[in-house]
């Protein structure tokens, strides 16, 4: 069935590509049409995902034998919240694609290729496997921003190539070197993740190669201080991009440190938290910092991204169970209010040409809807109590507390800069009365609009209001990662940093 | 009645079928003066009547092998062998020179008459440089070497008009004929220590004594570096390649490039790793070097080119680098598996240049590729393959060539190669790219109507291997792990 995931985006771009160039008008429904099969498959795979630590659906086959390398996918509770979000976002960024008129063929067809690509990372548990979606992920981007993005595009799709390519090349370094110590212990090459935490390294390859896939994964994030490409990257790419760029692309990074570097490297990971921690801190105030100050609206949802993703890097190396659950859930979430967040900037975008902010004004009289689903998820992003938000911060916060307590302190403060930069930006595009003469002609969201648009906010307020169908799911996955690090290292988990801490608590009181 | 060596004709089938048809070229068209098809007919049957020997070779390789019976893979009294590195190497130069014939045949129409003289010239470079990976003897692996550089040498001349065609050729031939020098007299050095010019023997006399005075097989040994170094075009013996690349006929730089490039290899991995194995401590740390240097340089000096032809030239300085990681991880079937790939996809970037800037093309800037994808969307789209495969993205076969040589290189303890090797791939990338931004994001300069002609062919087998290998490498990966030398 995870095969499946993986082929039917490919087969469904082929399907697109061999439709006649002339036909425009069937292209971008086609794609949609299309992309829904793999959404519908992602849906079961939730329905029947059982809440369990092991890798399930686990389909294996053998790749090249002397290399170890093989086809070797399973998801559990950390990589199906992504799957899921993968497969929604691609139809609902696609519907939102219809004033890409040129070359729309070739939009979708990269389009679902980037959702193979996506999702085969994420399934991956091959890390050779895992390189290769990873790798392969960069040029479907790469087009996407390159020919359909704004001005700067070209210079903002090499940047995000070279930037992403050197992250991984160091992490192909250190892949290969994972092998060959793997080799060297058992006798045998393998590149299966399931084999390599068993590798015994020394202390000082751990921490080598620990830093060579953090690099990788932390200029993918971005972490401070290699976000310097994300800003260009997402200002000139197209809705649909921008999209899938900031609620699926970026998570690759998180998901990876969490998956790779926290299995792989327990012990580096375990000295690595103060390191890791302050990046995080350092970027969720940056980021918030910079937001504020952003005259773009699409670049201030941009930097917000810096400052959310830090929430999720400071919950992951936390190494509680909060925290980790937190991270989980703040990926899907990210990727829900993000994405919904610059399709709204996108639906502006469309109809005045311009993402300034002092180009707007009091748009609020004029697209109420607009405006209301914009607050919707500016509140949701700031993590409003009964949204989805709040959910994955709270979590991220006060499972850090145990361990980290000066950094939550000072994230906590991310939350209120949050609070800043959204609200006013609110305040400045929507509220007040339209003095612009070309502002108070702009038409509201059309239903197809908010057709797209409505079933994030929907997930938004079901994750807010009803987090444990999701956590239940989430929580074996997460407590297995935290077991392998306490039986690795010598590291213990001060109280209450285990979900066992907390239920006994609750129990007493 | 003297007794004369037993001759093993399948040994060298390939290679004398390959020079009988470039004299029968040169007869058919001095005779009847046909059209070029008729000599498409002559080389086409010699090319794949040669194939289909190095076929059979390849069969009776493997069958010895299995047998453990070196005798029938050693003929001419140990001057060729005929084991299953040979014969891949070979039917790698076979396959490029097919692809390269294809890729240059509206070059060798262009030249009227004297398409002849292209095509025999092809030919012999072939035969030359077959013998030189299949040869046991220091001394006959001279001679490939020179019958097929000279040939070469020549091709690279053929645009007589072009001032920049003569360049190229003076120049080819000047420095290539000192570099042939150096590892001829270094061939001797060798001699002078070991008393052997056989690879077997050499291996056999360094695995047996003790050298007392090393010094002249060292001066030796970084002599034939030097010499097929500048066959590969390593830096820093490079500085031939981006002029040759650039004034050479378009439509033939792809297999001179390519069946140099083979040949050179498949020699430096026999002479170094077969022959010199056991002083693996003196050349090692030379080939990292140079194996660095050229990643570097190469991807560094093709990041600033203007010139598309330039650039696929240090390109080619950085995957010489490449794959002297695979000899200096001592991977015969890395470093096979890469040549076979890499050579298939530089005749193919070469179909492209001759393509859009003409068979005989003088210019190639990278400027007159803007908008390439709207004007031939096909072309545009095979080429981009093309060079992702060479910068070594996963799902191409470029990928799987670098992550074999790289992996070998880690185990073999020279890991800081390999961490060189992966920041040259990124500057690799960076340089690819530019072309495709190119072809891709800027609007198209000319509307002419591109025709392929039969370089189509060359893009489909091109493109269709980058692809498949790197999905489902398992084939070709076994062949070449298969092919072990004597």
């Amino acid at each position: 069935m995870l095969t499946a995931l993986i082929v039917l985006p490919v087969a469904a771009a082929i399907v697109v590509a061999l439709v006649p160039g002339r036909r425009r008008e069937i292209h971008l429904p086609l794609g949609i049409a299309l992309s829904a099969t793999p959404l519908a498959l992602a849906g079961y795979l939730f329905w029947v995902f059982e809440p369990a630590a092991a890798y399930q659906q686990v389909e294996r086959a053998i790749w090249y034998e002397p290399w170890g390398i093989s086809w070797y996918i399973g998801v559990d509770g950390i990589s199906l919240p992504m799957v899921v979000l993968t497969a929604l976002l691609v139809p609902i960024s696609l519907a939102a694609s219809t004033s890409i008129t040129n070359r729309t063929k070739e939009f979708v067809v990269y389009t679902l290729l980037l959702e193979a690509g996506l999702i085969g990372a994420f399934l991956a548990l091959d890390l050779f496997l895992f390189f290769v979606f990873f790798e392969a992920i960069l040029i479907p981007m790469y087009f996407i921003i390159g020919i359909w993005g704004g001005e700067r595009r070209i210079y903002a799709a090499v940047k995000f190539f070279i930037y992403t390519a050197f992250g991984s090349a160091l992490m192909l370094a250190a892949i290969i070197a994972l092998a060959a110590s793997h080799t060297a212990e058992f006798g045998f090459t393998s590149f299966a993740l399931t084999d390599l935490v068993n590798a015994d390294l020394t202390t000082g390859a751990e921490r080598w190669l620990f830093a060579a896939f953090a690099i990788a994964f932390a200029i993918k994030v971005p972490l401070f201080p290699f976000h310097t490409w994300l800003p260009d990257a997402h200002v000139e790419a197209p809705t649909a991009g921008s999209v899938l760029l900031a609620a699926v692309l970026l998570k690759l990074g998180t998901y990876g440190l969490l998956r790779f570097n926290l299995s792989l490297f327990p012990d580096a990971s375990v000295d690595a938290v103060p390191i890791m921690a302050t990046l995080a801190v350092i970027g969720i105030i940056y980021g918030a910092v910079v937001a504020i100050v952003q005259p773009d609206l699409k670049k201030l949802v941009a930097y917000s991204s810096v400052s959310h993703l830090g929430f999720i890097v400071l919950g992951t190396f936390a190494l509680t169970s909060g925290g980790l659950q937190g991270a989980v859930i703040q990926n899907l979430n990210h990727g829900l209010t993000t994405g919904a967040l610059f399709l709204l900037v996108g639906m502006l975008y469309d109809r005045r040409h311009t993402k300034r902010i002092a180009d707007f004004g009091g748009l609020q009289k004029v697209m109420p809807i607009l405006a209301g689903f914009f607050l919707f998820m500016a509140f949701a992003s700031i993590g409003l109590p009964g949204l989805n938000g709040f959910v994955g911060e709270f979590l991220v916060l006060i499972g850090s507390f145990p361990t980290l307590p000066g950094f939550v302190i000072a994230a906590a403060t991310g939350v209120v800069l949050a609070a800043i930069y959204l609200l006013w930006a609110y305040e400045r595009v929507f509220t007040g009365v339209p003095d612009k003469e070309e502002n108070s002609i702009l038409t509201d969201l059309s239903p197809r609009e908010i057709g797209l648009l409505a079933p994030l906010a929907a997930l938004i307020v079901v994750i807010g209001l009803y987090p444990g169908f999701l956590l239940d799911r989430i929580t074996p996955s997460t407590e297995a990662v935290l077991d392998h690090i306490v039986d690795q290292t010598d590291f213990v988990i001060p109280e209450p940093g285990r979900v066992d801490d907390v239920l006994v608590a609750g129990d007493s009181s | 009645m003297i007794a004369t060596p037993e001759i093993s004709w399948i040994a060298i089938a390939p290679d004398l079928l390959l020079a009988l048809g470039a004299a029968a070229v040169l007869l058919v068209d001095v005779q009847w003066k046909p059209p070029a098809r008729v000599l498409a007919w002559v080389v086409g049957v010699t090319l794949v009547s040669a194939i289909g020997f190095a076929v059979l070779q390849w069969f009776q390789a493997h069958d010895a092998m299995a047998a453990g019976d070196s005798t029938t893979r050693i003929a001419f009294s140990g001057l060729i062998v005929m084991d299953g590195f040979a014969v891949f190497a070979r039917l790698a130069l076979l396959a490029a020179t097919a692809l390269g014939v294809m890729a240059g045949w509206r070059f060798v129409v262009s030249l009227g008459r004297r398409g002849a003289e292209a095509l025999a010239l092809i030919l012999l470079a072939t035969a030359g440089f077959s013998l030189m990976v299949a040869s046991n003897n220091l001394i006959m692996l001279f001679l490939g070497l020179e019958v097929g550089s000279i040939a070469l040498y020549v091709l690279a001349g053929l645009s007589r008009e072009r001032p920049e065609s003569d360049e190229a050729a003076i120049k080819y031939f000047l420095l290539g004929s000192f570099a042939s020098a150096m590892f001829v007299y270094g061939v001797a050095l060798i001699y002078a220590g070991t008393r052997q010019f056989e690879i077997l023997e050499i291996r056999g006399f360094l695995g047996n004594f003790i050298v007392t005075e090393p010094a002249v097989i060292y001066i030796g040994i970084g002599l034939v570096i030097a010499g097929l170094g500048f066959k590969v075009s390593a830096a820093p013996f490079h500085t031939w390649a981006p002029d040759v690349y650039q004034g050479a006929p378009a439509g033939l730089v792809g297999y001179m490039a390519a069946v140099a490039k083979v040949a050179g290899f498949a020699a430096i991995a026999r002479v170094l790793i077969t022959a010199l194995g056991d002083l693996d401590l003196t050349w090692l740390p030379v080939v990292a070097g140079i194996s660095a240097l050229s990643m570097l340089l190469g991807s560094v000096l093709a990041l600033v080119q203007g010139d598309l032809r330039r650039l696929l030239a240090y390109s080619g300085v950085a995957h010489a680098g490449f794959i002297m990681t695979g000899v200096v991880g001592g991977a015969f079937d890395a470093i096979l598996f890469y040549l076979a790939v890499y050579a298939i996809q530089l005749v193919g970037s070469f179909a492209v240049v001759a393509v859009v800037n003409g068979p005989d093309g003088a210019g190639s800037a990278i400027t007159d590729y803007r908008g390439l994808a709207r004007r031939s969307p096909m072309l545009a789209a095979s080429f981009t393959v093309l060079l992702l495969g060479m910068g070594g993205l996963p799902l191409t076969s470029g990928f799987i060539a670098k992550f074999g040589v790289f992996t070998e290189a880690w185990a073999g303890g020279y890991q800081w190669l390999v961490i060189v090797a992966v920041v040259a791939s990124v500057i690799a990338f960076a340089f690819y790219i530019r072309v495709i931004v190119v072809m891709y994001m800027d609007e198209s300069i000319d509307q002419v109507e591109l025709s392929l002609g039969p370089a189509r062919w060359v893009l489909a087998v091109a493109v269709g291997t980058t692809i498949v290998w790197g999905i489902f490498p398992t084939s070709l990966l076994e062949l070449a792990a298969d092919a072990l030398p004597l």
